[in-house]
Formats: structure tokens, C-alpha cells, sequence
């Protein structure tokens, strides 16, 4: 009654339905693609910082099986595909495009910078990709208002106030500061003048200077001539670096010595030795005491990676807002861009730092630290208030003697 | 007044003494071998990676590591240029298309050299600390130990290159080949290993350079770029193969940075651009070119 052509057809039919109908046999892996700077001025950065926390969460998500979908009715291990923007924001905008539209990953990890976010949120959000904010920090990116960017870091807007709360709080009565002329710059500039003049500590000095500057000494010489007790700066690590060893070469002691960005980093203690760096002042910040996960992530991150932990200012937040995007993951049962974006945008969950949610802006507000100080080897939380890990140290200790290595 | 004066003066010294070393090299490079090397600054970055190498991991006093420097960098420089731009120079039908092509590839050894210090030492930021404390002159006019060693290697570095350079046969060799190539080729000079040592040369100083930055900033694979620039600008304000030029030209770019930086340190670097589109629409040549 029924040919052998019948038989094959409803065979290939029952092989063609299955296949339609359970997605969970072509769907074996989750692939997320990240335009990252490999290469280029962005490099040092990129590796000092984000760079390591994506791969240690793709290493421990693939460690517990994978993510847990609903629809697919499996776990599903991840694979994180890189691509090298060379530092360039034309190229990364252009990769980014491509792991969209050619490779039609999963999902999207940001770029490094906040350039490079500011780039990357519209293209995510026009292709409806959700973009989790990850190493940037410019408040102008909370302009942008764009239902698929998720901001993760703390920028000018909360650590300024806070650091000219621990100032007032402290004693310092006057202060120099010095930035670099760009956005990072000129936006941090902008928050804490403001907010020393608010709090009675006078800024004696303010200057801005080329980006990648040389020589600090005519800078420091002159904020010493007129006597201040803080000097401020805000710039990147370069300028970290080259501020601490011109203050320390020069004998040029200030009551409180701030940079921005550097001091978080662990290669900062490393390259000057911790006694020389006692008493240094930078944004971030969290560490071990900050949360009982915290210290959790440094001894998971110790043991998986090839490096020790390198962040003090990021590191916390890039891997808990990881842990987050897993948990909406696995509520919104899906990979479905819009669906997984309405459950991280309203739901809080439990990670390293603790509770993590978005506000209505789609901003992370519970920051673990906005002010850290090296203090016996630790970056210490100096805010004021519960977030506080120990006491400010104030005035900064000298410098030590010469030769350290 | 005079303490403000001393310290734009002496601040201006210190980091000319870096510039005109870095210079030197690329001077020579460009000059002579014709090689407008824009992996210049590569050869620094190597030179401060060696040298942090040597001080971390092995302990070498880093004035010392100069004896390891640069060696290594003068065979890598001297071997680059026998087998790559030996080749492009023979293929090249014009001095203009040697120029072109040189550069071009120059590019691709930037990407290369810089991948592979990524690769061996990663991307990160490295650095030490060596003579980091103060030294006073009196007066109130205090400056950093280390910079002042930085700034008297320099200068023996170059006065030793300088004579060399005048005194030696082989020296002489590389100054007949800057004049006149082919008359040079004629008398006997065997010039592709004149070329190749100059380039060798010049790889050697950027590496010394490379072992000075790293004792007063720090050091990462993508550093080079920004040295090799400032070292375009200090061989055009010096005259192009001129190496008593270099050597000035670094000078005075570091006391005219010293004393905009001091005025308004926001146009340090815009006065040195400044500087070289003035040069290049009133003298070419440079200052001591000819």
C-alpha cells in the first residue's frame, strides 16, 4: 500500500519537523563575539584591566556545564570569539558589525574604553544586541539612552564627590589639580573642582596638559611652591606612573596624592614596591573585605588565570555584572535579545558584589567603592560610610629612601 | 626668579638628552641608509624591555644592561637590513621608490615587533624603579638622580658615537656613503654593508634610548610610536643626516618643551608640531642640515 518513496518522505519529513521544532539539536553552544584591543596604544590597558574577567567567567560558566536554557532544554557551554580592533574605533566599529551580521553571534562583549563604548552602544542597539558596559566610565555615556546598553562602571559623577568628602573629612584644606586635556580629563575636572570649592578646600592651581606628557616636575614644583596639601590628577595610567616617580625622584611629598586611573591596578604596587606607594590615592575601588564574594573572585581568579588579580577598581564589577547577564539568561529561558534584555533591566540578583540590579536608566548604582588608598599592600576603600574597608591615611607617608626595586 | 629659570633650563636638559639619543639613531637610519624607519621607536621599546628583563628578572644593574642592549639590537638591526631592505633597495628602480617602499615596510615591522613583545612580555604596563631620589643643587633647585644619570649617558653616548663616526675607517666609510653613494661604491666601499651597519647603528642607539626612558618611564609594547614621532620631528629640526643636528635638535626640543610646559603645559605637544610645519615651510633642511 505504501512505496518505498512514501516511507523515505515521511522519514525525511519526521527529520525535517525534529529539527524545526527542537532547537535544542542545532543550538549546541552559545558564541558571544568581542571587538577587543589586542593590539595598538589600547592594548596594556585592555590586558590590564577587563581583559582577563571575560575569559575567567567563560572559563567558569563552561566549568558548571555551561548557561542552563530553558528553550533549548540543556546547558549551553560559551565561547567567547575575540577579534583586534588595533586600538582604532573605525576597525572595531567594523568587526563589531561583522560578529553581528556575518557571524551572527549570540551576543556581544564591549569593546575597551570608553571611546570604543561610546561607539559600540548605537551599532548594538540598532541591531537590537544588548551591550553590557564594561571598561568606561564617561558620564556622557549615560547620555545616550539606549534600551540595550547596560552601564557597569562608576565615573566622575559619584567618585568626585565622594573624593572631596574624604578630603573634607580629612583635613585638606587646599588643593592642586592637574588633567589631561581630553574628555577623561576635562569631565573629572569638572566634578571635583566643584566639589572641593563645596566642601571649603580651596583649589589653588588647575591646569590641564597635553595628553601622553613627559614631564611632570614643572607641575608638581609649582602646586608645592604654592603650598597645597592635595595634589589631584586625572589622567590614565601613564601619567600614573610617570606622576609617582617624578614626586618620589623630586622628594615632592603632598598630604594626600591622587590619580584617577593607575593606582587600582596591581602593577602599580608591583612596579614601585608597596612601601612607596602607602598612602596613594586612585578611584575605584573595592577588595577582599568589600563584600564576602570579593574575596571569593580574587581566589578564583588567582587559581584560574595566568596572572593575579589585576583590578582594583573594575575587576569586581565587570564579573559580577556577568554574573548577572547568566542569571537573566537562564530566567528569561531564551536567547532572545529583547527578552533577556526586560529581565536584566528589572531584575536584581545575588553576585560577587553582592546585590546587582539596574536602575531605570539602566545604570548599576551599587557600587562596592568609589576611593581606594594603598595601605601595607591592600586598596583599601576609603569611602566615607559603610562601603569604607579602613581608615584614610592622612598626611601620605614620606617617600621612602633611596634605591627600590 | 633665577630658580625658575635653572629649573626650566635643567628640566629642559633632562629630557633633551633622551630626544637627541633617540634621534641620533633615526638620523642616521634615514641619512645614510635612506631608511625612513618608522618601527624606530620598536627598537626603544625592545631596548627598555631588555632592560627591564635584565633588572627583574636577573638582577643587572640597568647602566650595565647597556652592554647587553646593545649588541643584541645591532645584530637584529644589522640583520634586518641585509635581509629585508637590502632586497627592497635592489628591486627599487628609483632612490624615491626605495624611500617609498622602505617606509611601507617599515610599517609592517612596527606591527610585527610590537605583536611579538605582546606575545613575550604581554601587553601589560611594566616598569622599576632605579635612582629614584632627589638631588639638590641648592637653592631650592632639586632634580630627579636618575634623570641626571639619564641625560650624562646620553651625552658620552653620543660624543662616543660622534667620534666614531669622524675618527674611525669605518666611520669614514659611513660618511663617504651619507655623501655620495655611488663615488663611495667606486673607491672601494662595499656599501650594502656600510648601509646595513648604519642601520644596525641606528637600531643600537634607539636601543640605548630604550635602556635610558626605561630608568625615568614606564615601558609597554605599544610605547614606540610616540618616541618615533618626536624622533621624526627632532632629525627634520636637526637637518636629516646630520648628526651633530640630532644631537642639538634633541636639546632643544626637550628646553623648548621645558619652557612651554612651564608657561602652559597644554600646548607642549602642539609646539612641537608647530615647530615642525615651520621647519618644513621655512627650512627643510633643518637647522644644521645642508
Amino acid at each position: 500500500m505504501f512505496g518505498k518513496k512514501f516511507f523515505f518522505g515521511l522519514i525525511f519529513f519526521m527529520i525535517a519537523v525534529l529539527f524545526v521544532s527542537s532547537p535544542c539539536l542545532a543550538k549546541d553552544k552559545i558564541v558571544i563575539g568581542q571587538p577587543f584591543s589586542l593590539s595598538g596604544p589600547l592594548a596594556s590597558g585592555a590586558a590590564s584591566s577587563s581583559g582577563p574577567f571575560y575569559k575567567l567567567w567563560v572559563k567558569q560558566v563552561n566549568a558548571d556545564g555551561g548557561i542552563y536554557v530553558e528553550e533549548y532544554g540543556k546547558k549551553l557551554p560559551v565561547e567567547l570569539i575575540r577579534y583586534d580592533d588595533k586600538s582604532d574605533v573605525g576597525t572595531m566599529t567594523k568587526l563589531l558589525e561583522k560578529l553581528i551580521l556575518e557571524d551572527e553571534v549570540d551576543f556581544i562583549f564591549p569593546p575597551w574604553s570608553t571611546a570604543m563604548l561610546y561607539a559600540a552602544a548605537p551599532i548594538c542597539n540598532k541591531h537590537g544586541y544588548i551591550l553590557i558596559g564594561g571598561a568606561g566610565g564617561a558620564v556622557k555615556l549615560k547620555d545616550l539612552d539606549l534600551p540595550y546598553f547596560f552601564q557597569v562602571l562608576n565615573d566622575a559623577e559619584t567618585q568626585m564627590p565622594e573624593l572631596a568628602e574624604i578630603f573634607a573629612d580629612i583635613g585638606v584644606k587646599s588643593a592642586a589639580v592637574v588633567y589631561r586635556g581630553d574628555l577623561h580629563g576635562i569631565e573629572y575636572s569638572e566634578f571635583s573642582i566643584p566639589e572641593f570649592k563645596e566642601k571649603g578646600i580651596e583649589v589653588k592651581m588647575q591646569q590641564s596638559y597635553s595628553p601622553g606628557i613627559k614631564d611632570m616636575s614643572s607641575l608638581m614644583k609649582k602646586a608645592k611652591s604654592k603650598n597645597v596639601d592635595a595634589f589631584v590628577v586625572h589622567d590614565y595610567p601613564g601619567a600614573t606612573m610617570l606622576g609617582t616617580s617624578q614626586a618620589m625622584e623630586l622628594g615632592i611629598n603632598f598630604k594626600a596624592l591622587h590619580f584617577n586611573v593607575g593606582p587600582c591596578f596591581t602593577f602599580y604596587p608591583n612596579t614601585f614596591g608597596s612601601e612607596v606607594v602607602e598612602g596613594v590615592i586612585g578611584c575605584g575601588a573595592w577588595n577582599g573585605k568589600s563584600t564576602p564574594g570579593a574575596q571569593d573572585l580574587i581566589d578564583r581568579f588567582n587559581k584560574n588565570m595566568d596572572q593575579k588579580m589585576p583590578d582594583y577598581w573594575g575587576g569586581l564589577f565587570y564579573y559580577s555584572s556577568l554574573q548577572h547577564f547568566r542569571q537573566a539568561i537562564e530566567e528569561a529561558g531564551t536567547l532572545d535579545q529583547e527578552k533577556i534584555r526586560d529581565v536584566m533591566a528589572s531584575k536584581t540578583y545575588k553576585t560577587d558584589l553582592g546585590d546587582f540590579w539596574y536602575n531605570e536608566d539602566r545604570i548599576f548604582t551599587n557600587h562596592p567603592g568609589q576611593i581606594g588608598q594603598w595601605q601595607n599592600g591592600v586598596f583599601e576603600v576609603i569611602d566615607t560610610g559603610e562601603k569604607r574597608t579602613a581608615e584614610p591615611i592622612y598626611p601620605k607617608p614620606k617617600w621612602p629612601g633611596k634605591k627600590k626595586k | 626668579m633665577i630658580e625658575t629659570i635653572l629649573n626650566v633650563v635643567v628640566d629642559g636638559l633632562l629630557i633633551g638628552g633622551i630626544y637627541a639619543l633617540i634621534a641620533v639613531g633615526l638620523s642616521l637610519q634615514y641619512g645614510v641608509a635612506k631608511v625612513l624607519n618608522i618601527a624606530h621607536g620598536e627598537f626603544i621599546m625592545l631596548g627598555g624591555f631588555i632592560t627591564w628583563t635584565s633588572y627583574k628578572v636577573f638582577g643587572i644593574n640597568p647602566l650595565l644592561s647597556v652592554a647587553i642592549c646593545g649588541p643584541l639590537i645591532f645584530v637584529l638591526g644589522f640583520v634586518l637590513h641585509l635581509a629585508l631592505f637590502k632586497r627592497i633597495r635592489m628591486t627599487s628602480e628609483t632612490e624615491g621608490a626605495f624611500e617609498g617602499n622602505s617606509m611601507l615596510a617599515c610599517f609592517g615591522l612596527m606591527f610585527i615587533i610590537q605583536n611579538v613583545a605582546i606575545l613575550i612580555w604581554g601587553a601589560g604596563i611594566k616598569g622599576y624603579s632605579y635612582l629614584g631620589f632627589p638631588v639638590s643643587f641648592g637653592g631650592g633647585a632639586v632634580f630627579p638622580a636618575n634623570r641626571l644619570t639619564t641625560l650624562a649617558v646620553a651625552v658620552i653616548i653620543c660624543i662616543v658615537f660622534y667620534l666614531f663616526l669622524s675618527r674611525s675607517h669605518m666611520g669614514k666609510g659611513i660618511r663617504a656613503a651619507a655623501q655620495d653613494p655611488d663615488t663611495a661604491q667606486l673607491v672601494g666601499v662595499d656599501i650594502n654593508r656600510v648601509l646595513a651597519l648604519c642601520f644596525g647603528f641606528g637600531a643600537l642607539m634607539a636601543g640605548l634610548a630604550g635602556t635610558l626612558v626605561s630608568m625615568c618611564y614606564k615601558v609597554e609594547p605599544t610605547m614606540g610610536l610616540e618616541y618615533t614621532i618626536i624622533a621624526i620631528i627632532v632629525v627634520v629640526l636637526g637637518g636629516m643626516g646630520s648628526i651633530l643636528g640630532s644631537f642639538l635638535g634633541g636639546i632643544l626640543l626637550g628646553l623648548i618643551g621645558s619652557l612651554v610646559s612651564h608657561i602652559e603645559p597644554g600646548l607642549t605637544l602642539a609646539s612641537f608640531y608647530l615647530i615642525f610645519m615651520i621647519l618644513l615651510l621655512v627650512k627643510p633642511t633643518g637647522i644644521f642640515g645642508k
